[in-house]
């Protein structure tokens, strides 16, 4: 056993952390609350900022050289992730594409295709959104009816897509269609679409928090070019499930930068506000234990991969575990606070340092939204427990 | 950077279970719990001491082995497995205690199992009770101390007072303190007694985190132990025509106990490994794996008696030894209010 980073791997740490210091605006909470700012203008501000980070080689850190990513591997991906949380940088625009569709390309994709995708898509010049939940396919994905028939060059899509994250600002789609009516899982292809497409219309939907981060994307006999299939026709399910394997990595540590930070602040608004009592002080400590079980969890996950461990099904304990929390952190945090917690940012009364009415909201998405968390418990049942297919 | 254990402790391990497993299962010791009046058997705690676990990571000098913490909660999580009686931590805490406060001699008998010394630190029966601190003046310890580990079969005591630690060496009377837990034997101790000071309050530092990593490895140990039965059961136990574990209501609280005890791995040996190393982070890890540990033992161990149903409510079936030793883990050894107000100062809030 040893948690020690590598001389290697410390190297790139601090390598990064000088980067940063050296070359980062404000920190993304302090962009937020300025008064001034739009969702527009938020947008760009993390359009630019992904250029900065893609210029200076720290972007598709463990894509191969080929595809314009660093070649490094997925430790120098989570020591990436986890020195941004604990900047508080903003985060980038793009990240369905560089963290989804960008390793599709590259385990599944064609040479043109990686050629044509790759570059703007690390660059931020062309934003991806994700298209695979629809209205009656959410947790049961498989049962997806948009369809996308062969007619000469192109494929006609019809059908919808929902809960599209960035499908407000994004110019392309990567969507799962049904290519056979009767094969559930075999019957599933890979498309890319330009949202520009006659056919295509995208319209936002207003969250919870107010704002219009995803939205839901309808195909009227879109057509789309038959070379932007991924993969082969009918290999659309099996590509879907290897890419979801990559939103993984140590991202525990990345986490517990972030709530170490706002535990921080917290604690820190406590003494503050002469919030000290005995009840306050269990609650800041149980936040506390968790933070660190959480960054032991990312710690042990760096460490096997740095190890060449390929991370398995445990992937879903990480998630369940840090989604969970997050309610119980965002909730605990207003118990403290008081009604003062549910101020929204704009108001002069607010806190400065978190947005705490936001966070509090946004925690309600984080157990629903890439595998909720009762797909992620079938997921730990089934392929970590070995319990038997419920009903059998 | 590695998280899996090394060859050497993997060995560890092993050589640990299959001792164990053979030496001292739960229908053997269980017996001896039931109906011994020390809770634990002699013959088992010399072999224990013969094969060098208790002196695992202490110095050669006291006839230890030299070996980490993280060895030390390898062994302690496998005793966990079995949910072994006994006052193997507390003679491990007392050793090393002693070691540091330079009573070498008596620290080696410790390690050879040849004296029983345990710490007595519990100054009040109840959490919160207004306590009266055992003190040390001209010589003297006097006051009461609760809850002392196998007061009964001490040589002699460690007693905690502001003053420092101090070494009372038997006779001393001993009123029992019977507790749910059969595996560990706790006695109340009156003290008007000469005394030997053995450090300043500050000596407790390092054994007070070696305390909560070790509880915490066994808790890890017996949690890990109940989800196993547990999965069993529910793979055998049939009801409405299927085993039980079919039921997705029962499946994902079991995902969840595994979360627990995968999370209470990488908190227990993160600690273990910060404590090697003597990581700046040190008091914060141990006091929040103590912290996190105690409260999943017992969630882990409740879920499994209510998984078996009636069989589990029985006197007959192993899992209610784990449940109460759990809880005792959970309470001492730095019970959760104090770990969570340590990590609280540790992190500087």
């Amino acid at each position: 056993m040893d948690l020690q980073l590598s001389e290697t791997h410390l190297k790139f740490r601090d390598q990064l952390r000088a980067w940063l210091e050296a070359n980062m605006g404000r920190p993304w909470r302090e962009e937020l609350r300025d008064p001034n700012a739009t969702e527009d203008s938020l947008i760009e501000l993390r359009r630019a900022w992904q250029r900065k980070l893609y210029e200076a080689g720290y972007l598709g850190i463990d894509w191969p050289v080929e595809g314009g990513g660093r070649g490094a591997t997925e430790v120098e991906k989570s020591i990436f992730e986890a020195e941004l949380a604990r900047a508080d940088a903003p985060p980038i625009l793009n990240t369905l594409g560089i963290g989804l569709l960008g390793p599709a390309l590259i385990h599944h994709g064609s040479e043109a295709q990686r050629r044509r995708f790759l570059p703007p898509m690390l660059s931020g010049d062309e934003i991806w959104c994700q298209g695979f939940s629809e209205p009656g396919a959410g947790s049961d994905l498989a049962s997806l009816r948009t369809s996308a028939v062969i007619d000469g060059d192109d494929f006609v899509l019809n059908g919808q897509k929902i809960w599209t994250t960035f499908g407000p600002w994004a110019d392309w789609i990567f969507v799962l269609a049904r290519t056979d009516q009767k094969d559930r899982y075999g019957g599933i292809s890979f498309i890319l679409a330009k949202l520009d497409t006659p056919g295509i219309t995208v319209r936002p939907l207003r969250q919870i928090t107010g704002e219009s981060e995803f939205g839901e994307v309808f195909f009227e006999d879109a057509r789309v070019p038959r070379e932007n299939l991924v993969g082969r026709i009918g290999e659309g399910w099996r590509i879907a499930m290897t890419v979801l394997a990559f939103e993984r990595g140590a991202l525990s540590l990345a986490a517990a930068e972030r709530y170490g930070r706002d535990l921080r602040l917290l604690a820190g608004t406590c003494k503050e506000i002469g919030r000290e009592s005995a009840a306050v002080r269990e609650k800041l400590g149980r936040l506390l234990v968790e933070t660190e079980v959480l960054r032991a969890n990312g710690l042990r996950m760096l460490a096997n991969l740095a190890d060449g461990k390929v991370p398995g099904p445990e992937s879903s304990i990480e998630k369940v575990f840090w989604s969970e929390f997050d309610k119980r952190f965002r909730e605990s945090a207003l118990d403290i606070l008081g009604p003062g917690g549910q101020l929204v940012r704009q108001s002069a009364e607010a806190r400065h340092d978190v947005d705490w009415a936001r966070e509090f909201l946004w925690s309600r998405a984080g157990t629903i939204y890439s595998g909720s968390s009762e797909v992620q418990r079938n997921i730990i049942s089934k392929r970590v427990l070995n319990l038997p297919q419920e009903g059998r | 950077m590695k998280f899996e254990l090394s060859a050497d402790q993997a060995l560890l391990r092993d050589a640990t279970r299959d001792f164990l497993t053979s030496e001292l299962p739960l229908e053997k010791t269980r017996t001896v719990m039931e109906h011994g009046a020390d809770g634990y058997e002699a013959s088992a705690w010399r072999s224990l001491a013969d094969m060098g676990y208790i002196g695992l990571a202490l110095p050669p000098d006291v006839g230890g082995q030299g070996l980490g913490t993280i060895e030390l909660a390898i062994v302690l999580e496998e005793m966990g497995r079995v949910c072994m009686p006994g006052p193997f931590l507390d003679a491990v805490l007392a050793a090393s205690l002693l070691t540091a406060g330079g009573e070498k001699a008596l620290a080696a008998d410790v390690v050879a199992a040849k004296s029983l010394v345990t710490i007595a630190h519990q100054d009040a029966p109840f959490a919160g009770t207004n306590a009266t601190a055992t003190t040390f003046t001209g010589g003297r310890v006097r006051g009461t101390k609760y809850f002392v580990p196998f007061a009964a079969k001490t040589d002699a005591l460690l007693v905690t007072t502001p003053q420092g630690v101090v070494l009372v060496r038997a006779p001393y009377d001993v009123v029992p303190l019977e507790t749910f837990d059969l595996g560990q034997r706790f006695g109340e101790v009156k003290l008007d007694h000469p005394g030997t000071l053995v450090g300043g309050p500050e000596i407790l530092e390092r054994v007070d985190l070696l305390a909560a990593v070790g509880a915490s490895a066994m808790m890890l140990g017996i949690m890990s132990r109940a989800l196993e039965l547990t999965l069993e059961y529910v793979q055998t136990r049939q009801a409405f025509k299927r085993p039980i574990g079919a039921f997705q209501a029962l499946q994902h609280r079991m995902a969840d106990m595994l979360l627990k005890a995968e999370s209470t791995r990488s908190a227990v040996y993160r600690a273990a490994w910060c404590l090697d190393t003597s990581d700046p982070q040190t008091a914060l890890v141990c006091a929040t794996a103590k912290a996190y540990a105690g409260d999943a033992a017992r969630l882990v161990c409740g879920e499994a008696i209510q998984m078996h149903g009636g069989i589990g409510f029985t006197w007959e079936l192993d899992l209610h030894f784990y449940f109460k030793r759990a809880k005792t883990l959970e309470q001492f050894y730095g019970a959760t209010e104090v770990q969570l107000e340590k990590a609280l100062v540790a992190a500087g809030y």
